[in-house]
């Protein structure tokens, strides 16, 4: 099996071009997200949530891809590698999550509770369910815990990214097998870091409610958002004549496999989560159910159980489906739209109380932190191919077909 | 000597033509080209399986998929409908308040009955289509053909073939660089196996009929000996049965006096007023316990932890369970007693405390769970509730009650 390389893309300028222009548009939407915050007044409360939701969002994209690219090294894959830079820039743009999610840490320093009730030691000290969490939460050891997450992740993508970089003007694989043998190690620090951050960064909204499962839930969820990342980021820029010649429906096929695969994962791990609580129905744990499953907020409920599972699994279920690309497309659409709708259900019911209601600024938060990440990623991409050019498993890739 | 035994070979049928292969590109080619010719009737042998080698040959798409889906869907079915059956219809019992047939606590079977049916319809669906098992084929009778499975490619066109043409198919074989074309012929052997092989299976099925057999004659017949009792469980106990006879003791029996001095339990009735809440044959008026304030939160706490579910934490009858039963509009429920009608406030604290011990009505006696000197404690609390409801102002304390008039 060999076949050789005919393009060597790169971003270019016109990539810079639509950088800046997701930049602006960004910063834009970041201070019209500001200005409907202060008009909430409420202390920037209910803004606070729409950020945590927006920064979430794309991190957990990030997250997805420093996943996906950990585990292509360590199983030594060779399907993924025409596909492999694109996720290599996805996690290694974490740095700019950080920044932007900074502030939510510092209000917190400062002793603002408006989006972690916890903030408040008197009101943790008088609540003998939240008593004993007093030392986990406390602002200044959740401070440092968020500098670990994200230095761990800004770490591991940067790590990730220069080596791969590093093979394509080597003459030896040696950087490659460098990367395949650090990536076991490289996939526990993954795995311990998603997890508590998804406990500390979300779990604690409710800082009462606690589920063991919560990590996996929200690692399942960020994954499959990956994936359909993927598709309708490759798609994009196959439509603008990069990695035309080298990504084909092979390739789709495969990242359609593990999408579905991760609707499911995602279905499984999200009704494990609800039936456990269901059946023990302790008060504690359903409280938080209680309240997802009351008013509108009930009718999101039933939105991702039927978006977020039911539909996209039956239509993804076909070969067929996967390996047509305008509808491989339109799911992986779908999917993260429903990935919003999912960490739009986990933050705001803790601030929504009487219903779930969509206000303008979290559109604008969105915007905001999409345009300034999209904005990172162009900056990121603009040092790089966006192919491996000399992985040693290139051409098999290149030749890929599926069973 | 040759000769003879070339006729031979050839008076066989011809099963078709073979040809090997050094690699995968060049037989994945071959059978491009093979395709490309218009045969149908031919097929690649490798020692693995080869990417994309199905569009090489021409293979329309397997059904499998359809099967597997349609034997999933059954999976799921069977699965609700068995435990909606056995659950909600056949034997209704509900556990811990949950709903007789719940979507959430049937979810685990249903998904794994699901993906066991798929798995079986994949696995013995694809067996079928394949119509394997098969015992014999003509291409083992060539030697060569063994290393199918080590490290040979083949590709075979079978002489049932439509274009098939002894001469005009091996030249196009030819054509295609194989290492050898070989002629395959089949022995005539029986398709079916070996008759030792048959009768082991028969046996197999047989035996494994046995011990329904067993069952069966046994089910239908009688019999004097006692019955198989393969495991023992607790049926039968080396032990006495009440009333019956011992003759390990001397007056014969299996039951037991309580040995000289054996006291049971509560049956010490050294301080009737503590014990029992009766001074004599009349119940007390008062507790039998010194009130302070402690005492009194002792047993608001205890109130509120046995008596409150009931009765509520205001004592009106109102609580939590009765609040449910009324909800479920339960029959057979009785409503637990208001602390507040005015037979129950007239009760002496003797028998209320006799109530918390033996219990009135349906109300169960929680001697056991509540210690003595607790059930005086919510009798006192109980005491104070009824009083805290019957209030008049001059039971307030004269500094409380000046903020009561501000209001």
């Amino acid at each position: 099996m060999s076949a050789s390389l005919h393009e060597q893309p790169r971003l270019g300028a016109r990539g810079a071009r639509f950088g800046y222009l997701a930049l602006a548009l960004g910063v834009i939407a970041v201070l019209a997200g500001l200005y409907l915050g202060r008009a909430q007044d409420d202390g920037f409360r209910r803004f606070q949530h729409a950020w945590l939701f927006a920064c979430l969002f794309f991190l957990s994209l990030s997250l997805g891809a420093l996943f996906f690219v950990i585990i292509q090294h360590l199983t030594r894959a060779a399907w993924s590698v025409v596909v492999r830079r694109v996720a290599e820039l996805l996690a290694a743009n974490t740095p700019i999550v950080a920044l932007l999610f900074a502030p939510l840490v510092i209000l917190a320093l400062r002793g603002d509770s408006g989006l972690y009730p916890w903030v408040d030691a008197q009101a943790l000290a008088a609540d003998p369910l939240l008593d004993g969490k007093a030392v986990f939460l406390e602002p200044r050891f959740f401070g440092l815990r968020c500098l670990v997450y994200f230095g761990a992740w800004a770490l591991l993508g940067r790590w990730l990214l220069q080596r791969s970089l590093e093979q394509d003007g080597a003459s030896d694989a040696a950087a490659t097998l460098k990367l395949e043998r650090r990536s076991a190690v490289a996939l526990i620090a993954f795995a311990l870091s998603a997890n508590f951050a998804a406990f500390d960064l979300l779990m604690t909204l409710d800082p009462a409610w606690y589920s063991t499962i919560f990590g996996v839930y929200f690692f399942a969820g960020s994954v499959m958002a990956f994936f359909a990342a993927m598709i309708v980021l490759l798609r994009l820029l196959q439509a603008n004549r990069m990695l035309d010649k080298s990504v084909n429906v092979e390739h789709y096929h495969d990242l359609g496999k593990f999408l579905f695969a991760f609707v499911f994962f995602w279905s499984y791990i999200a009704f494990s989560q609800y039936m456990l609580i269901w059946y023990a129905d302790l008060p504690e744990e359903t409280a938080w159910f209680q309240q997802r499953q009351h008013g509108s907020w009930a009718v999101v409920s039933l939105v991702l159980l039927a978006g977020h599972f039911v539909l996209p699994f039956a239509g993804l279920l076909s070969r067929h489906a996967k390996r047509r690309l305008w509808l491989l497309s339109f799911w992986a659409v779908w999917l993260l739209c429903m990935h919003a709708v999912d960490l739009f259900w986990l933050v705001m019911p803790s601030v929504e109380h009487q219903g779930a209601l969509v206000r303008p600024m979290d559109a604008a938060c969105l915007v905001g932190v999409g345009g300034i990440w999209l904005f990172g990623l162009t900056r990121l991409a603009a040092k790089a191919a966006l192919i491996p050019v000399n992985d040693p498993r290139l051409p098999q890739s290149l030749a890929f077909e599926n069973l | 000597m040759a000769e003879p035994l070339h006729a031979a070979v050839e008076s066989r049928a011809l099963f078709g033509l073979v040809a090997e292969f050094d690699d995968v590109g060049s037989v994945t080619r071959a059978a491009r080209a093979v395709r490309d010719a218009g045969y149908e009737r031919f097929d690649v042998y490798s020692p693995f399986p080869i990417h994309g080698i199905e569009r090489a040959m021409g293979l329309r798409p397997t059904h499998l998929p359809w099967i597997v889906l349609a034997l999933g869907l059954c999976g799921t079915s069977v699965a609700l409908l068995l435990q909606w059956w056995t659950n909600a219809v056949d034997y209704p019992f509900r556990i811990s308040g949950k709903p007789l047939f719940g979507i959430p606590a049937n979810i685990p079977i249903t998904f794994e009955l699901t993906v066991l049916f798929a798995a079986f319809a994949a696995f013995f669906g694809m067996l079928v289509l394949n119509r394997l098992p098969e015992h014999h084929h003509a291409l083992f009778e060539l030697e060569r053909f063994a290393r199918a499975s080590d490290d040979g490619f083949f590709l075979a066109i079978e002489a049932g073939d439509a274009r098939f043409d002894a001469a005009s198919t091996r030249n196009l074989l030819q054509s295609l660089t194989p290492l050898e074309v070989l002629a395959c012929h089949d022995s005539g052997q029986s398709l079916k196996p070996p008759i030792g092989v048959r009768a082991g299976i028969l046996a197999l099925v047989a035996l494994a009929l046995l011990p329904f057999a067993a069952f069966a004659s046994v089910r239908w017949s009688t019999s004097a000996s006692a019955p198989f009792h393969l495991v023992k469980d607790m049926d039968s106990q080396p032990r006495f049965r009440a009333q019956a006879g011992n003759a390990h003791f001397d007056d014969g029996r299996a039951m037991r006096p309580d040995p000289q001095g054996t006291v049971a339990f509560d049956a010490l009735i050294d301080d009737p007023l503590l014990l029992t809440g009766r001074g004599g044959e009349t119940w007390s008026e008062t507790l039998a316990l010194p009130l302070t304030p402690q005492f009194l939160q002792r047993g608001r706490e205890r109130f509120g932890i046995f008596c409150a579910p009931c009765h509520g934490l205001a004592g009106y009858g109102d609580g939590l369970v009765a609040a449910r039963a009324l909800e479920l509009q339960e029959t057979n429920w009785v409503p637990p007693a208001s602390l507040h009608d005015p037979i129950v406030r007239s009760r002496p604290a003797g028998q209320l405390f006799d109530t918390v011990r033996n219990g009135v009505r349906t109300m169960p006696g929680y001697a056991r769970q509540i210690p003595v000197e607790d059930s005086w404690a919510i009798v006192a609390y109980v005491r104070a509730l009824q009083r805290s409801q019957n209030a008049t102002l001059s039971d307030v304390p004269a500094a409380e009650q000046a903020k009561l008039g501000a209001q």
